[in-house]
């Protein structure tokens, strides 16, 4: 048995970029799922906790979980070896240097963001994750978006996810090798939607934020007492 | 005639050898012609100094015409100077006014050791080139021209892929100090033709591991070196080095 194609996985610079770009590319399709299924927050406790329900029912849920915090080491640990390379190989001691262009807001930052987005990952799974749950999903999550101070660290974890995304997910592409003269335009623009699409996290906790919830339930309430007259 | 000749001030990072504690030093240079090229000036500069008993500043060029790959010069912080993809021995005085600072300094890169003053040694290129940057080609007739078909498009992404000079200057504006878009670019130039298809996989896979073993750093895909590029090679190269990698890796009995 020789495993030397999975040491080169492992132990050269493309392989390991490999590995994040996988690992990545995954993360931003969970992103996705979980937007989906946070948006079921606007039908209301019953459509929202009917889906909590449902997960929590499927005995298996647990190996996902795993399966997930697996992928987010993997692609923690891949990007600090990488990083942590890039450290020491970088030129240094220029005493003058300007960027040439290449570089954008969301690549030039991406060591911050992904710092800010494990910080953010550490505050959501204590507030969420492991938090109380007896008074029901839905009252947790829309109990904590009436926080000033929660919805402001959301927004903020969204921001940075979404600047993390305008660069990670095109760059994930490259990595693994997909760059297409007639593609890779189509796949910039998609990775860009998809960190747009991350502003999704922060516009529910807004909305819950403004009670625009509770004037809703009110609009119905008169609509309905309208009717009834 | 030209327009009047000028004066400028450059501070030069001045290195005794490897190893030794170099250090940015100024120097006044004047009767600078705009039709100058930069070398040119720093050539007077070194008269000007030679002729005061001082040591020339040691720096590296050759055809002076932009497609040998010798020069390579941190100008102002800008790697091959101001110009967009341009090589720092095309860059010319006229670019300069009367008075100005000119900051100069070497690719400042692991993998590149400075030398001497503004001369660093890019063998570990070399390196990468000889792990695999060929086609082994058996001895005997010559074989009949065009008994290879090449699609014309491949053709010319090889022949683009192959204006590389080799300079560095990708390395030295990389914010990570990868060599990738070199050793992209030679991966590709061979990998985009049928003659390059035999050897395809060992190629892919000793080349980068060679470039791992000099110690450049990893590609963060911010495309920088593209940018300074003075063959304007594409980042595409990249992509193909890192495919024909993992597909070599994968799927290859290597």
């Amino acid at each position: 048995m020789d495993i030397g194609f999975v040491k080169r996985v492992i132990f050269t610079s493309i392989g390991r970029k490999f590995v994040m770009a996988v690992t990545g590319l995954a993360l931003g399709a969970f992103m996705l799922v979980h937007l989906a299924e946070n948006l079921l927050l606007f039908y209301g406790e019953k459509a929202y906790n009917g889906w909590v329900d449902l997960l929590l029912s499927n005995p298996f849920i647990i190996y996902a979980e795993l399966g997930l915090a697996a992928v987010f080491l993997l692609h923690i640990v891949t990007a600090v070896w990488v990083r942590w390379e890039d450290w020491r190989n970088a030129p240094a001691g220029y005493e003058e240097r300007r960027w040439q262009g290449g570089r954008t807001i969301g690549s030039a930052t991406m060591l911050y963001t992904a710092a800010a987005i494990l910080a953010y990952l550490v505050y959501h799974l204590v507030d969420f994750r492991f938090a109380d749950h007896s008074m029901g999903f839905y009252a947790m999550v829309t109990g904590a978006f009436r926080d000033p101070v929660f919805v402001g660290v959301y927004i903020a974890g969204s921001l940075a996810l979404a600047l993390h995304l305008s660069h990670g997910m095109q760059s994930a592409f490259q990595t693994l090798g997909v760059n297409h003269p007639k593609y890779t335009p189509f796949i910039k623009l998609g990775g860009l939607l998809v960190a747009l699409t991350m502003a999704g996290f922060a516009m529910i906790s807004v909305y819950f934020l403004l009670e625009l919830d509770q004037k809703k339930v009110e609009h119905h309430y008169q609509v309905a007492a309208t009717e009834a007259r | 005639m030209s327009e009047k000749k000028f004066g400028v001030t450059v501070r030069v990072w001045r290195q005794a050898g490897p190893g030794e504690k170099g250090r940015m030093e100024s120097y006044e240079v004047k009767g600078v012609d705009p039709d100058m090229s930069f070398l040119e000036m720093l050539d007077v500069l070194n008269e000007d100094l030679v002729r005061r008993g001082e040591t020339p500043i040691a720096f590296d060029s050759d055809c002076r015409e932009g497609i040998c790959g010798c020069c390579g010069l941190v100008v102002n912080g800008d790697v091959h100077g101001p110009d967009e993809h341009s090589t720092v021995c095309q860059l010319h005085m006229r670019r300069f006014k009367d008075g100005d600072v000119i900051t100069v300094e070497p690719w400042r890169v692991k993998s590149f050791p400075v030398l001497k003053d503004l001369v660093v040694d890019r063998s570990s290129l070399d390196r990468i080139m000889a792990a695999g940057g060929y086609v082994s080609v058996d001895t005997g007739a010559a074989p009949d021209a065009n008994s290879v078909p090449v699609d014309k498009d491949d053709a010319e992404e090889a022949m683009d892929a192959a204006a590389c000079i080799g300079c560095g200057a990708c390395v030295a504006a990389c914010p990570n100090g990868a060599a990738m878009l070199f050793t992209g670019a030679k991966i590709s130039q061979l990998a985009l033709l049928p003659q390059g298809g035999p050897e395809k996989a060992k190629r892919a896979l000793d080349m980068v591991e060679a470039m791992d073993a000099e110690g450049f750093g990893n590609c963060t895909n911010e495309y920088e070196c593209e940018a300074v590029c003075p063959k304007e090679v594409k980042v595409a190269n990249i992509a193909r080095m890192n495919r024909e990698f993992l597909l070599a890796n994968f799927l290859s009995k290597r």
